[in-house]
């Protein structure tokens, strides 16, 4: 009993399947593939077998064994098992004829097979097909069974108690008592929301005289908001989810946390299993009406990105190609560990040494993802905007389709007409609007400016890094009432411009106006608009005095843009009185404006885009004079000006950092034309690429089709919708015993399976197959609620065991000291975001304001190139800042938090189901020095002095705080004298130091 | 075995959680004794040869150092100097960032040093001295010619983030020489962290206690919390000795009640060995031990050497108290002050290779004259080399696929020069080493076979080495 339970639980299935022993083979025939074919192929096949044959003999299919061998065969005879030279050589028996040579002669229960196999015929089998059938009876990729659940025994509470308590049944060993309430409420409050409760909380509980109180708190704890922030903290790690890109261009992702602030929301909203993963994966493509769904698809963006790789080094190069395939592969093995338990990304290189996936396999997965890259993705939460951005989008691609259609829709009379009306009132605008001529134009920082025949002012020659142009103007008479300020694109500029940053971006950090010269009279402005803001970069951060923000236009480069100023006060003007505008373009890093043209009006400011030349040069053409392809063109740039204006009158979108295949392109990051084709590649060898390969998923289970048969392959989100549906199909076994294993991992510290990522023959097996799938079964066919789930788990009598170690059990300690059965409740070790959250409560200063940008914990200043400088130890940890939760912390992948990082927090770069649970120095000395100790021991103190009016009172009331549970009488004495010795502040440092504070029995 | 005593703790400390997959503590300790083996997911037992060097010091040059002006010497390139660059193969000519320009000589002069006749351009004179102290590795490849990726190549063996670097699987293998320092220390250059920050001296997927503690030489606190913040006006030496007197006292008590958790004693243990490094580990850093000889001779005090002087120094200091393995970055990232010198070598690396010459030649003959050699491995490397053909004129663009490393000290053949590339410098042709190859020999030199050396991780036994790499035994002694 004892060794093959230890064999279930470490063993590779291969030890078990070969541990054949003389005993089991008198009772059955000998298996060729199980028995024989393993002697073959380890001691005859190297010599003798499809690549070699020494003289002449050959032993890999059953007509050469039995035919072949020049002067010696047949070396097997059927029947003839002691006769045939194969056992003969094998065995030492004929000298000069060892077999292998130079070894010793086989064990004789290798012999006895042999002799035995042959005496029964020496059948053959198909060894291939063997080991497929084998590898696919893995007990991971057996369809859900529906266990009867065993009797349910003394002291159990639900299902699951009766599947670990028969189990423990027959080990002998006893399950442990139910823990008392003052460890049950603070091992439920850690555990479900992160937190631990208060003293009143502790008091109330422990005094309530309710036979369901227990229950009832669980209920109310999974309502909690804090309970979806405490969880989410789980996915991300699994995600691995930071805030950088994580290489050597590590950006910040100023949109990554909508994904954050999404499985807070899911998870407190309890989004039914199935729908959380199709989210993440296609919702995009699955809900389309529900836009508030796409921040999931943060889900496939949260791992590392290779900027270097993927933005900025030659498309035409082979590393951008290993660039893509790489970042793919990040995708497929982020969704594929997290949601199937499976470790398909071992078959990248060659089909998968020990599970049944192929490279086609593989690679099949990475055609899905083939369409998306990863990118700032916008979208309108309000659906209505949505939908209205949605439809203006449509118009768009449609005019901007060349086609019959399109000229039949222009050309009809009614869009006819609203080109006349639409060419009246322009001309009304325009005659508003004055061209100025500049008189003269100063680059401060050395670029040359030449005035181009349409007045406007180009920026050519040397870049620098930051510039200031002055343009001087001429007046004419009237009243004026704004300026305005074109930027245009030009084709002699980066992208087309209008600026001069190698993307087309520029910053206007401030605009001055003076009526005269420099030194005359500066013009106040009023209010400033622009047909397009940057976001984050406003035209308001032009007029704000700040020279540290700018107005910008990322990512509507390549086109001209425009910023009207409008006056404080009319400004009455005479004929030839001098303007001055100057350009302070202060940002750095040659943002700067390459075409730039000014205007200014009398009339009340309006805006009107600037037609290009093109037009221009149509509008110069008398409407009845007017060619149709004149009209078409014509009507064609109204409608998109219309368009335009339309869009541009929309509320901004959100964004956040995730799988796109439609974004506004970012240097050399640009949408996908479409899935990209994807072959299957020789040795994982960008070089060496074989046959294409469609989207599709594994194919070694038996109850769903391995290649999506999808309506439009070209379409690139029908594939990911291929794959979500093919996860949360109800025959997908993978899916539905992977989350309730990891719910399970996460309460008890181990699955059932204690590898939740990995299902596969290198993973472990599981402790409890039974109730795995009786789980699994419960879960998918209930709602799929996570909230349900952990409601079942903890109110188990299994988890409401006490902790202690029962050292003096005997059959406890001999058969399973690692408490894989649950004879006891396993004692964790808060992780770091607990302790961070549970010192921030002791002070009283914990913040629970949820979601939002996330708080940066670190002072930041420019690196000298992508990567900025961040300083955890700059940080003022009395700033509103320090005080929320920590699943609130920014992210910084390649430089995290250290203090966070000593307590095992991951950093985002590689896929984390379970955390490490060290012990180590650096431990001891951050929760022994840090500055975060430090301070939050101070504020500890101050709020206990504000609490108690003596020692006494307030060393009760730290216990309270900390552990939950007032002080023994010798501990109120000495913890009473060393804070009157040293200052209450000293006594929470090492409060926040115990073993006590730090686990949760 | 010396060796033996630290294993223990060492476990104790990473391993009191009750092991990633399940193993005992006592399961672990029971196996300390059987050399080459390993638990699953847990901590490798013993070594699997005898070793020939106990300790690393690895100085690293950030963004690539260009070998054709330093090692490779290549009169091929001053033939065609100006000329279109045809390697006269089907291969494309390609760069990262640039399109290729005209052949670039190097505008450096070459000489042969040493009785090994090693090539040395005019950029590391004092290292040239040493010559006959280092094997070369002279065709190195790397798999990419993207500063992210490269750099966790050889650091870490794998392209992406997440895997253990070379010293992170060396203090997991081998633990520490010490208990009052960490095992594997990084000193990065004073101008800040390199490409990929501390992603090259991660511990991946393995305990985090295994990761390269960053040292701050110029810093007032070169380890961070090393002791209580000066903010922290309340901590006073007695408060601090009352308190952990106190602390142990109440984990006691709670022990007691909670026995048989081995995580709990080791949390015990760890703040006993934490005041014991608070209290030595400083001494390490203190350089005004030293003679006034010893400052000069590493160039400290010159500004041109002294940051780089400084850590090596530090780096000598620390193996001397047992640290096992020294990682020493010469150039922080971004686009210049490194090895990334894309705009100009006339201009950008003259001053970098001044900046280490001394020191790093300095750092040979001091453990030379102290004997350590004799079991410290010193290695230079980089991420890749760089282009036969220039870059806006006078600079080089990344190249992959070429570049030079050496060796010096514990168990290494001095004197040798390994492998070849083309005769521009572009491809490396003959005995070309990767950074498998690398790792899997500076493995073998501390007595642990590569392919042994392996932690089960996402479905897969991970190695520093993947699933390549072959011990170069002509660098070997």
């Amino acid at each position: 009993m004892i060794g093959a339970f230890w064999c279930l639980l470490f063993a590779h299935g291969s030890l078990c399947a070969q541990a054949v022993n003389q005993e089991g083979l008198a009772a059955t025939r000998v298996d060729f593939v199980r028995d024989v074919w393993p002697i073959l192929s380890r001691n005859c096949l190297s010599c003798h077998g499809k690549e070699e044959q020494e003289s002449g003999f050959r032993l890999d299919t059953r007509e050469a064994a039995l035919s072949s061998g020049d002067e010696h065969g047949p070396n097997v005879v059927p029947g003839q098992g002691n006769a045939s030279n194969l056992v003969r050589f094998a065995s030492g028996q004929v000298d000069g004829m060892q077999m292998p040579p130079d070894e010793d002669p086989l064990p004789e229960n290798q012999l006895e097979i042999l002799r035995r196999w042959i005496d029964e015929g020496a059948a053959w089998g198909d060894v291939a097909a063997a080991k497929e059938a084998d590898a696919k009876s893995w007990w991971s990729l057996q369809p859900l069974s529906s266990p009867p659940v065993p009797d349910l025994l003394p002291g159990s509470r639900n299902e699951l108690d009766a599947f670990v308590r028969s189990k423990l049944l027959g080990l002998g060993i006893t399950p442990s008592p139910e823990a008392d309430r003052r460890t049950l409420i603070r091992r439920l409050y850690f555990d479900l929301i992160g937190l631990p409760p208060t003293p009143e909380e502790v008091d109330a509980f422990v005094a309530s005289p309710d036979p369901a109180a227990y229950e009832l708190l669980v209920k109310q704890l999974l309502d909690s908001p804090r309970y979806g922030e405490r969880w989410a903290r789980h996915w991300l790690d699994a995600a691995h989810f930071a805030e950088t890109h994580g290489h050597d261009q590590d950006r910040i992702r100023e949109n990554a946390w909508p994904y954050r602030d999404y499985l807070v929301n899911a998870l407190n909203a309890d989004k039914p299993y199935g729908r959380f993963v199709e989210e993440q994966i296609a919702g995009d493509v699955l809900y389309p009406q529900q836009p508030s769904v796409i921040p999931a698809l943060g889900f496939l963006a949260a791992g590392p990105w290779d900027e270097s790789s993927l933005r900025d080094i030659r498309e035409d190069t082979i590393d951008r190609q290993i660039g893509r395939y790489l970042d793919r592969d990040d995708i497929v093995t982020n969704v594929m560990n997290n949601f199937a338990s499976s470790t398909v990304q071992c078959a990248r290189c060659h089909d998968h040494k020990f599970d049944p996936i192929s490279q086609a396999d593989y690679y099949s997965l990475q055609a899905v993802f083939s369409g998306v890259e990863r990118a700032n993705r916008a979208f309108d939460a309000d659906p209505a905007v949505h939908l209205l951005r949605q439809s203006l989008r449509a118009r768009k691609s449609r005019l901007d389709s060349e086609g019959p259609a399109r000229c039949e829709e222009l050309l009809s009379a009614a869009a006819q007409s609203e080109v006349a009306d639409w060419e009246e009132k322009l001309n009304e605008a325009r005659s508003a609007w004055k061209i100025l001529a500049p008189q003269s134009a100063v680059s401060a920082g050395g670029a040359t400016l030449k005035t181009q025949p349409d007045q406007s002012v180009l920026s050519s020659g040397m870049a620098p890094e930051q510039d200031t142009y002055t343009l001087s103007f001429s007046l004419p008479a009237g009243d004026f009432t704004a300026l305005r300020l074109e930027t245009l694109a030009d084709d002699s500029l980066p992208q087309r411009g209008p600026g001069r940053q190698e993307n087309g971006n520029l910053h206007l950090s401030e605009i001055e106006i003076y009526s005269g010269g420099i030194d005359g009279q500066r013009i106040e402005i009023a209010r400033a608009t622009a047909d397009f803001d940057q976001v984050d970069w406003g035209v308001a951060r032009a007029i704000d005095g700040n020279p540290q923000t700018a107005w910008g236009i990322f990512p509507m480069v390549g086109q001209s843009h425009l910023a009207i100023f409008e006056f404080k006060q009319k400004q009455p003007t005479a004929e030839g009185q001098p303007l001055t505008v100057v350009l302070k373009q202060l940002h750095g890093g040659h943002h700067l404006i390459g075409r730039v043209r000014i205007a200014v009006s009398a009339a009340a400011p309006e805006l009107a885009v600037m037609p290009p030349e093109k037009v221009e040069a149509i509008l110069a053409v008398a409407p009845d004079q007017r060619s149709e392809e004149q009209r078409l063109e014509l009507a064609l740039y109204q409608q998109q000006t219309k368009l335009a204006s339309e869009l541009a009158q929309l509320p901004p979108p959100s964004y956040v950092y995730a799988a796109a295949s439609d974004f506004e392109p970012d240097g050399g990051l640009k949408p996908p034309p479409g899935p990209r084709s994807i072959q299957i590649l020789k040795r994982g060898d960008i070089r060496q690429p074989l046959e294409e390969v469609t989207p599709g998923s594994l194919s070694c289970l038996s109850s769903l089709p391995a290649r999506f048969k999808t309506n439009n392959v070209a379409a690139e989100g029908e594939r990911r919708a291929a794959l979500a549906r093919w996860l949360v199909d109800s025959r997908n076994p993978l899916t539905w015993r992977s989350i309730v294993n990891r719910v399970w991992q996460l309460h008890f510290g181990r699955g059932i399976v204690a590898t939740p990522n990995d299902f596969g023959r290198m993973g472990a097996v599981p402790t409890h197959p039974e109730l795995l799938d009786w789980l699994a079964i419960w879960f998918r066919d209930n709602g799929q609620s996570l909230k349900q789930l952990h409601y079942l788990i903890v109110t188990s009598a299994t988890y409401r065991q006490t902790s202690a170690a029962r050292t003096a059990d005997e059959a406890a300690m001999k058969l399973d000291v690692d408490n894989h059965f649950l004879w006891r409740m396993n004692r964790s070790r808060l992780d770091a975001e607990c302790i961070r959250d549970a010192m921030l409560c002791a002070t009283g200063k914990l913040d629970l304001r949820m979601g939002g940008p996330s708080d940066r914990q670190f002072s930041l200043t420019p690196g000298s190139h992508v990567t900025p400088i961040i300083d955890y130890s700059k940080f003022d940890l009395d700033s509103p800042l320090s005080n929320r939760r920590s699943i609130y912390r920014f992210l910084f992948r390649t430089l995290p938090d250290p203090f966070m990082e000593s307590l095992d927090c991951p950093a985002g770069d590689t896929i984390t189901p379970v955390r490490d649970n060290t012990v180590t120095v650096q431990q001891a000395l951050a929760l022994w020095n840090d500055a975060l100790i430090a301070r939050r021991s101070e504020q500890f103190a101050e709020r206990l002095r504000s609490l108690g009016n003596n020692t006494a009172e307030q060393v009760e009331t730290a216990l309270q705080l900390t552990l939950g549970r007032r002080p023994s009488e010798a501990e109120r004495v000495e913890l009473i004298a060393y804070a009157d010795q040293h200052g209450l502040e000293n006594l929470c440092r090492v409060l926040f130091n115990l073993n006590e504070f730090v686990f949760v029995n | 075995m010396d060796h033996h005593s630290h294993f223990t703790r060492r476990h104790l400390l990473s391993h009191a959680s009750g092991g990633l997959c399940g193993i005992a503590l006592a399961d672990v300790l029971a196996r300390d004794g059987s050399p080459g083996t390993q638990s699953r997911g847990g901590g490798l037992v013993g070594l699997h040869h005898p070793a020939k060097a106990k300790q690393v010091i690895q100085l690293f040059m950030n963004g690539g150092a260009s070998q054709m002006d330093l090692f490779d010497y290549k009169p091929e390139l001053e033939k065609r100097h100006g000329q279109k660059f045809d390697p006269g193969t089907d291969e494309r000519v390609e760069a990262a960032t640039s399109e290729a320009g005209a052949v670039l000589a190097s505008p450096f002069k070459f000489q042969q040093h040493g009785e090994c006749g090693r090539w040395v351009s005019d950029q590391f004179p004092q290292l040239a001295t040493q010559v006959d102290n280092l094997a070369f590795l002279m065709a190195m490849k790397s798999r990419t010619n993207v500063h992210g990726p490269a750099s966790f190549l050889m650091n870490t063996g794998f392209l992406l983030p997440g895997f253990p670097s070379m010293g992170a699987w060396i203090s997991y293998a081998l633990g520490n020489l010490c208990d009052d320092l960490p095992t594997f220390v990084v000193l990065p250059d004073s101008k800040g962290l390199p490409y990929n920050q501390r992603g090259n001296f991660s511990a991946g997927f393995l305990p985090v206690m295994h990761q390269g503690t960053i040292v701050r030489a110029n810093a007032t606190e070169p380890i961070p919390d090393l002791a209580a913040p000066a903010s922290a006006k309340f901590i006073s030496e007695a408060s601090s000795r009352d308190g952990l007197q106190l602390l142990e006292k109440l984990n006691q008590q709670h022990l007691d009640g909670n026995a048989g958790d081995s995580r709990l004693t080791a949390r015990v243990r760890a703040y006993e060995l934490a005041a014991k490094m608070q209290l030595s580990a400083p001494q390490a850093f203190d350089l005004t031990q030293e003679t006034a000889e010893t400052l000069e001779r590493y160039g400290i005090g010159n500004p041109v050497t002294d940051d780089f002087g400084r850590r090596c120094l530090i780096a000598r200091r620390l193996v001397e108290r047992g640290v096992r393995f020294v990682q020493v970055w010469s150039g922080a990232n971004g686009p210049t002050g490194n090895w990334d010198n894309h705009a100009s070598i006339i201009k950008e690396l003259p001053p970098i290779a001044a900046s280490i010459d001394r020191p790093m030649a300095a750092l040979l003959e001091d453990l030379g004259q102290r004997g350590m050699l004799q079991e410290t491995l010193v290695l230079w490397n980089t991420e890749f080399g760089r282009m036969p053909f220039s870059q806006s004129g006078e600079g080089r663009d990344h190249n992959g696929g070429a570049f030079v490393g050496w060796m010096a000290g514990a168990g290494v053949k001095p004197g040798v020069s390994h492998g070849q590339t083309d005769p521009w410098g572009w491809r490396s042709v003959e005995d070309v080493t990767t950074n498998y190859d690398f790792h899997a020999t500076v493995l073998h030199l501390l007595g642990i076979d590569h392919k042994k050396l392996t932690v089960r991780h996402d479905g897969a036994d991970r190695r520093l080495t993947d699933v390549h790499g072959k011990v170069i035994q002509q660098v070997l002694s």
